[in-house]
């Protein structure tokens, strides 16, 4: 028996309030600890950081301006391709903004900075130079790392509780930590190459290592705390994801696992590490898309149900349904479907804009919902 | 219905939303955590890595020097050590109470002259006016290997040492002792013996 208007309704309405969808995040909450917190430990860690770039921009300008630059083209090819997977219950904009300053500043100046190298010092001190040598880095940053940027996920867990409600929420916030942690992060490892060779060959010296650190950025810190942060919010549960602490925990210590590979590279392999530095970033990409592919049903559930009324008012078709709400291969196959690709193609982006419209009206019919209606039709009979 | 943002008055505690402290003290102790924990530990332990006879530092593939006995590693690693990834690490520092001495290697193009005046630079754009930077004018001088640098006097706020330069085959070698205004002659002559030992395998100075 066919659910009746009404029913489908109420389920949108449901799925709505549960994924926390459209809901728009609020970052002055004076009576929220979490609040105080965050913002005394980013605008610290601007503090910090701001003083160590003045400090060395007198020897190292030319180095700081090219990186800057290069990071300001990554960084928006990094954030679009991000955007660009949240393409379900989209992740609201200041949220996200939020994740990459807090991954930028606090969790690099406040709080990784500060304990990893007296953690190292620790280790040569214990096991010696050679032991440091090979593992140091592998037995240290992998956990100040990842826990100072989930710091940040879980400050922000407490001030929009409402909004962080999937796996999928967590992995896509936990990019955004990752790729503000990489970028600001980058910018140290470049004023540190350009002072290696004693402050000659600034420039070639901070291709080398901008080069070797863009293209295994997004299998590094990005995927790294994408992955925690997912494992975060099954471990916590939410309304709209239900508790699994062992997938939880299991997904925290896999990212942690893979930041000591990546880091413990030459103790791992030898000689062998100039080629799994090729290697590991397609592993570990193929692992974050298993994880992705992982977190991903659940954001499909809730655009089906947000979505199935628009077929019975007929303005969406079962198979749209089917597409908007499917994998690569469901919308791949919609758009051959038809006669012309580019068409179906117009019609899947305004169905993704009519259910953004929906999300954010909360289910009611605002005069935006009914536009956004009106363009799927007119996109269709175009 | 209750606004936005708004929190009833029994939720709250000093004001606060009392369902936003556990999170918030959360972090709170990871970062104290972080920030004291580590820092007072490596306080506490100290290093204990002497040099005995027979050391050699090792700092590249290339570089080698011979450190006082007795004196302490602060970084760096012995010929002897072996890494799995079979490579040592670039700079080297030694250490005698306050006085250490730290050798740090990197390519670089030009002679011994051009990497101190390089060096000038760069601290004097770094560092501020107490801070350390070379002073008159540098003199060469030679190592036991027969290889020809230059050294001038390094000079801070309280401090006095030594920085020398030398270059081998477009390998720089910058090496930097310093100490307090009072140190011993014979911790002097230490640092002008492992300044004269360093050695370089395979071509020549510039």
């Amino acid at each position: 028996m066919s659910a009746t208007m009404q029913e489908l309704d109420a389920t949108r309405r449901s799925a709505l309030d549960v994924s926390g969808w459209g809901r728009s995040f609020r970052f002055f909450q004076p009576r929220n600890l979490a609040f105080w917190v965050y913002l005394y430990l980013v605008v610290n860690g601007v503090y910090v950081f701001s003083t160590g770039i003045a400090g060395g921009f007198g020897a190292f300008g030319q180095a700081i301006g090219l990186t800057a630059g290069v990071l300001v083209l990554y960084g928006a090819v990094l954030w679009w391709f991000t955007v660009h997977i949240d393409r379900y219950s989209s992740v609201s904009g200041k949220l996200i903004i939020a994740a990459f300053v807090w991954g930028g500043f606090a969790a690099t100046w406040m709080m990784a900075a500060n304990a990893n190298t007296p953690i190292l010092t620790l280790w040569s001190k214990w096991f010696g130079q050679a032991w440091v040598a090979d593992w140091g880095p592998g037995a240290t940053a992998p956990y100040t790392e990842e826990l100072a940027k989930a710091a940040g996920l879980l400050l922000l867990f407490a001030l929009a509780p409402r909004l962080i409600r999937t796996a999928y929420d967590g992995f896509i916030i936990g990019a955004f930590l990752g790729l503000g942690f990489q970028l600001i992060e980058n910018i140290l490892y470049s004023q540190n190459a350009a002072g290696s060779q004693f402050g000659a060959n600034q420039i070639g010296a901070t291709i080398q290592v901008l080069v070797v650190r863009t293209l295994t950025g997004l299998s590094g810190h990005i995927l790294y705390s994408a992955i925690f942060g997912a494992g975060l919010i099954y471990f916590l549960g939410t309304p709209g994801e239900p508790r699994r602490r062992g997938r939880g925990l299991g997904l925290m210590l896999l990212s942690m696992v893979l930041h000591g590979i990546w880091d413990a590279q030459g103790g791992l392999f030898g000689s062998l590490a100039q080629w799994s530095f090729i290697v590991l970033p397609v592993i570990f990409i193929i692992i974050g898309v298993y994880v992705f592919k992982m977190t991903v049903p659940r954001e499909r559930e809730y655009m089906r149900k947000v979505m199935a009324p628009e077929v019975a008012r007929g303005v969406i078709t079962s198979e749209e349904l089917d597409a908007l709400s499917g994998d690569r291969k469901a919308r791949k196959a919609y758009r051959k479907s038809g006669s012309s690709r580019r068409h179906a193609k117009n019609v899947m982006e305004a169905s993704y804009d009519l259910a953004d419209e929906i999300a954010e009206a909360g289910g009611t019919d605002t005069d935006r919902v009914e536009f956004a209606r009106a363009e799927v039709i007119r996109l269709r009979e175009s | 219905m209750r606004p936005e943002g708004w929190v009833p008055v029994e939720q709250r505690w000093l004001g606060l939303d009392r369902r936003t402290i556990p999170p918030a003290l959360v972090v709170i102790g990871l970062w104290l955590v972080m920030v004291i924990v580590p820092a007072s530990l490596n306080q506490a332990v100290e290093y204990d890595d002497e040099v005995v006879a027979g050391d050699v530092m090792q700092l590249g593939a290339r570089v080698t020097f011979v450190p006082t006995p007795g004196w302490g590693i602060e970084e760096g690693l012995r010929a002897s050590d072996a890494t799995n990834s079979g490579e040592y690490p670039p700079d080297a520092k030694v250490v005698d109470g306050d006085v250490s001495l730290r050798v740090i290697t990197a390519p670089f193009d030009g002679d011994a002259e051009a990497l101190l005046d390089q060096i000038k630079e760069t601290t004097d754009a770094l560092n501020d006016e107490a801070g350390f930077h070379v002073v008159g004018d540098p003199v060469p001088f030679q190592t036991a290997a027969g290889e020809v640098g230059v050294i001038a006097r390094y000079e801070a706020t309280g401090s006095k040492g030594l920085l020398a330069a030398l270059v081998f085959d477009g390998l720089g070698v910058e090496i930097i002792a310093t100490g307090p205004q009072d140190t011993p002659t014979e911790t002097v002559e230490d640092i002008a013996r492992m300044i004269a030992s360093v050695s370089f395998q395979g071509g020549g100075s510039a």
